[in-house]
């Protein structure tokens, strides 16, 4: 949350740069399973990155972002496999539906404090989860909705695809964070009431921020629907939620673009892991308290910032 | 019939797990996530010490409960205490703490449902219903333990210590009273409570590794409809959840029943965010 | 900035920078085999539930198999090697196990499975892959479906084992027919399975078929996998009149389910497919709770092939308890596989798959050929369901086909009069 400086031209290079390099890095080790992991890693990313849009700049956290994401999955894996929809139609049917679900979610619950807020939107993803497995007949139940079939056939361009919207999205909400819009939303994190008094309409742009958080989220879940190519209630779990929090901790709270450092370097270093398939909730865990005691601030923003700073200062 | 009295139990184990969230929560303002991991270590706990130490069943039981209770007291002091500031952080380390707790049964145990043994292996006739006994005694088990913690905290001198903390922190500092030394003392009790759930329902519900998400979200509803840092009100809103659940298991069909408690939280939450007994208001 | 910050700043970057060197690092480490292609030992991948009992035994008969045939020589003169990974019965999970297996270690086949959903959403990753798959564990018609849909694209996949679902509930509906009713008198009977894909598409089957021979089918419920308590169905099913509760587990808690039937003294007898009652400890580790429950499995030790009791018995000194279904089709498979990779005369996928198409085996639990959608065929000789009733001391004693019985049937304790 500290020193968000946003797009300066430096902070534009450096995530150009970062994009270029992680497009070629398939290339330098070829392999399958890399673009596979980058993929995720990258979607993972988008989740994040919408994730802090709302709760990184309002201080609201939202334990039931998985909600948002499952419901763009599942919108796509209707639209494909139930509806026979061509798969491109998914993604913005999987923002609007999204959108919408941030919309009534948003009304009741945004007036409550924190943890309330926090625990509210839990239940939700709860609930939903629980409704997927109780209309199995229509949402294929515990195993879900298979078949659905991809947006790129090719993974290498599918990977590019998906790493562009990545970019966009972290441009897009960069920018907005910067704007006016992003002022106002750290203004209500910073003291409510003050906000009121100036007048500001500050319900409408709680909602707006989840909404538009929502989206995001919904869409990564449609893209991570035709990459998977089936979707299943798992997505809607609060593991889901707590690991794209983690990965928002590590890159730094509020910053838009750390979190997409944050979730490339858990997904990364989750597959290093990969042969202790089994510890990788464990050491996430550890992480987050590791994080929450020693480093509230998170690593990738706070060392980027530091890089800047050398940088800047080199100049005579 | 059967439902008035797979009610009561369902509503007895749901008010120990209830009684235990509350108490923390109105004594030191700890939204323990953490909760349904005391649970859950009672119940392997037990198994533990029946199958591989080979304990007899009552003393498993206790140590495993002491254990837990144990365990609780160095969470909070060591994790939790240093973020008491942030409501938000306790949350989360205290999530953490049991995606922890749930990894290391699940690396240790596996993901199979484990057995724990019955207390009583009997089958009672009820009022002409069917009940296996080990479901009775948890009824009169639960009863007992809560009476007991009523009895506690209005005669003893802790109690009344524990009653001042919560109605009014500073006040209670002034007085003399070590807020830091009850806090330990109010999560023992806390997670013993959950921990005695755990060993009472394990012979008959299902022990594995992610037993404790569903018990988290219960009493959380659970104390979020009877209202944060009430006991009678946590007791009452046990009931009625455990009864609302009953019902609809048994008129509807089984699957529904997660629901009910997930959307009264989420109602409550809503409409009056203080509950029914409650207080304090969530905003 | 002072000079102590800067330092600082410095010390976080190169951390920083040390620990993504390291990750890379660990990521691009070289999975390369040192020897030449002739040599190159066979990768077997083994996708399966770990943790449970299916799993541990699909591994066991695979290792079995491999061993053997590694003594004999090997195939043209290759030697066979495998590796597991987790599928667990989460579709996530086993889309990554099946990534893990064909593209970080790059395995040369595929055996295993258990979960119907799991393998249906693994189907287009392995089908990416160009893989052979052979199922021993789910039963699922939908997936052999997709052979015939696609043949291009899905004709690695086959199943050994066990026979589909439809299959089962035919095998269900004649254990009704004459048992149940034939020598037990029961017309009225429940249906009770938990919700997943392989339920789905047997019990219509198995309803359909009971009410042609004659039973009065009083109950059909499915309830969620994950119920652990289930006083409230037990209690529909007693006031529903049902005589003989017909039951189809797998994923469910069959532990909870025998335990909490026993400690309610259900008047109602049940048996059926309930995989977890396959496992040699589940009478002794829920205390002899589960006395008269009758389980299908595909095999006893018994000579139903010439395969049969050796392999039981080999079984024995490779683990303390006796195989569950998988064992028998994994055992199979790796043979199957090697039998086809010799006629064809070469490991080429396609030409394997054309002799796999042609697989006439003497399996351990009965013969194993495929029908046109790579499924493993039912029929004299061939697979079908054996029914056991737990008994006292927690011995297992085959009631019904009538050709196998080695014992009478017994009524649960509190019935008997």
């Amino acid at each position: 949350m500290k020193a968000f400086r946003g797009l300066d031209n430096f902070s534009v290079t450096g995530g150009l740069v970062a994009l270029v390099l992680l497009g070629f890095l398939p290339t330098l080790f070829p392999g399958k399973y890399l673009i596979g992991v980058l993929t995720v890693a990258a979607i993972y990313g988008i989740w994040s990155v919408s994730w802090d849009f709302m709760s990184g700049l309002t201080g609201r956290e939202n334990f039931g972002h998985s909600l948002f994401i499952g419901v763009g999955a599942y919108t796509a894996g209707f639209l494909n496999v139930q509806f026979g929809w061509g798969p491109w139609w998914s993604l913005p049917a999987s923002m609007v539906v999204a959108a919408f679900f941030g919309l009534i979610l948003g009304f009741p619950t945004l007036r409550l404090r924190g943890p309330y807020f926090a625990l509210a939107m839990l239940s939700a993803a709860v609930i939903m989860q629980r409704l997927m497995l109780i209309f199995w007949e229509f949402t294929g139940g515990e195993e879900g909705i298979q078949d659905i079939t991809p947006l790129i056939k090719d993974p290498l361009h599918y990977y590019w695809f998906v790493l562009a919207l990545l970019g966009a999205i972290t441009w897009f909400l960069a920018w907005m964070a910067r704007s006016r819009w992003g002022l106002i939303l750290r203004a209500i994190r910073g003291d409510e009431a003050t906000c009121l008094a100036a007048g500001l309409p500050i319900t409408t742009y709680k909602i707006a921020s989840l909404i538009i958080s929502a989206a995001f989220a919904g869409l990564g879940g449609a893209l991570y629907a035709h990459y998977q190519l089936q979707v299943s209630p798992q997505l809607f779990a609060v593991v889901t939620s707590i690991t794209i929090i983690t990965m928002v901790y590590v890159g730094g709270m509020g910053t838009i673009f750390g979190p997409v450092g944050g979730a490339l370097l858990l997904t990364l270093m989750t597959e290093g892991l990969r042969n202790f398939g089994e510890w990788r909730l464990m050491v996430y865990s550890l992480l987050l308290i590791f994080i929450l005691f020693f480093l509230p601030n998170g690593i990738v923003a706070p060392t980027w910032n530091k890089i800047r700073n050398l940088f800047s200062q080199e100049r005579p | 019939m059967e439902i008035l009295i797979y009610g009561a139990v369902t509503s007895a184990i749901y008010a120990l797990l209830a009684v235990g969230f509350t108490l923390i929560f109105g004594v030191a303002r700890i939204l323990n996530l953490a909760h349904g991991s005391f649970y859950a270590l009672g119940a392997y706990g037990t198994y533990v010490l029946t199958s591989i130490a080979g304990l007899p069943l009552w003393s498993a039981a206790l140590i495993a409960i002491a254990f837990v209770a144990l365990f609780g007291v160095v969470v909070e002091k060591v994790l939790i205490r240093p973020l008491r500031h942030s409501q938000l952080g306790v949350l989360m380390i205290s999530l953490a703490v049991a995606l922890i707790v749930e990894q290391a049964l699940f690396l240790v145990f596996g993901s199979e449902y484990r057995n724990v043994p019955s207390f009583v292996d009997s089958k009672i006739n009820f009022g002409g219903v069917d009940v296996a006994g080990q479901r009775l005694l948890t009824l009169a088990v639960a009863a007992v333990a809560i009476g007991a913690l009523y009895l506690f905290i209005q005669f003893t001198r802790l109690g009344s210590a524990i009653l001042a903390i919560s109605q009014d922190p500073e006040a209670a500092k002034y007085m003399g009273i070590p807020s830091d030394k009850i806090f330990s003392v109010v999560m023992a009790i806390s997670a013993a409570l959950a921990a005695l759930a755990g060993v009472m329902a394990g012979p008959f519900l299902s022990v594995q590794p992610s037993m404790h998400l569903l018990p988290i979200v219960k009493a959380f509803a659970i104390v979020v409809v009877g209202g944060l840092g009430s006991i009678p009100g946590s007791i009452a809103a046990a009931f009625l959840l455990g009864y609302a659940e009953t019902c609809v298991a048994y008129l509807i069909s089984s699957s529904w029943t997660e629901i009910v408690s997930v959307l009264a939280t989420l109602l409550m939450l809503v409409f009056r965010p203080a509950g029914i007994f409650g207080k304090r208001a969530a905003f | 900035m002072s000079y102590s910050t800067n330092f600082r700043s410095l010390r976080r970057l190169a951390t920083a920078s040390a620990l993504l060197g390291a990750l890379l690092g660990v990521l691009a480490s070289p999975q390369a085999l040192a020897q030449s292609a002739n040599t190159k030992p066979i990768r077997i991948g083994v996708p399966t539930s770990v943790q449970l009992q299916v799993g541990r035994d699909t591994l066991t008969a695979v290792k079995m198999a491999v061993d053997d045939i590694n003594k004999k020589g090997g195939v043209l003169g290759r030697k066979f090697e495998f590796v597991a990974a987790d599928e667990t019965e989460n579709p996530e999970t086993g889309i990554s196990a099946i990534k893990k297996l064909t593209a970080d270690e790059k395995v040369d086949l595929l055996i295993g499975g258990y979960t119907s959903g799991v393998t249906l959403a693994q189907l287009p990753h392995i089908s990416a892959a160009k893989t052979i798959y052979l199922g021993v564990g789910a039963a699922s018609p939908s997936i052999t479906a997709k052979v015939k849909q696609d043949y291009d694209n899905y004709k690695y996949i086959f199943r050994v084992g066990p026979i589909n679902a439809a299959h089962q509930a035919r095998n269900l509906v004649d254990y009704i027919s004459n048992f149940v009713i034939g020598e037990l008198g029961y017309k009225n009977i429940a249906i009770v399975g938990e919700n997943a894909k392989w339920v789905q598409d047997l019990v219509p089957v198995l309803a359909k078929g009971a009410k042609d021979v004659g039973a009065d089918v009083k109950l059909t419920e499915l309830f969620d996998t994950q119920t652990s308590d289930f006083s409230p169905l037990l209690a529909k099913v007693k006031s529903s009149g049902a005589q003989y509760m017909i039951v189809v587990l797998s994923h469910a808690s069959s532990d909870v389910f025998a335990k909490q039937w026993h400690d309610a003294q259900v008047p109602v007898p049940y048996g059926g497919i309930d995989v977890k009652s396959m496992d040699g400890d589940f009478y002794s580790r829920i205390g002899g709770k589960s006395i008269s429950e009758v389980a299908a499995n595909f095999a006893v030790r018994a000579p139903l092939t010439k395969k049969t009791v050796p392999f039981f018995d080999e079984f024995k000194k490779n683990s303390a308890n006796s195989p569950v279904y998988t064992a028998f089709f994994a055992y199979d498979s790796v043979y199957i596989y090697a039998d086809a990779v010799k006629r064809a005369g070469s490991f080429d996928t396609d030409k394997v798959i054309k002799e796999l198409e042609k697989t006439k085996h003497e399996g351990v639990a009965g013969e194993i050929t495929f029908d046109e959608m790579h499924d493993v065929q039912v029929g004299k000789g061939k697979l079908s369901l054996i029914f056991a009733q737990w008994q006292d001391k927690g011995e297992r004693v085959v009631i019904y086909p009538k050709e196998l019985r080695t014992g009478n049937f017994i009524l649960p304790p509190w019935m008997k009069k």
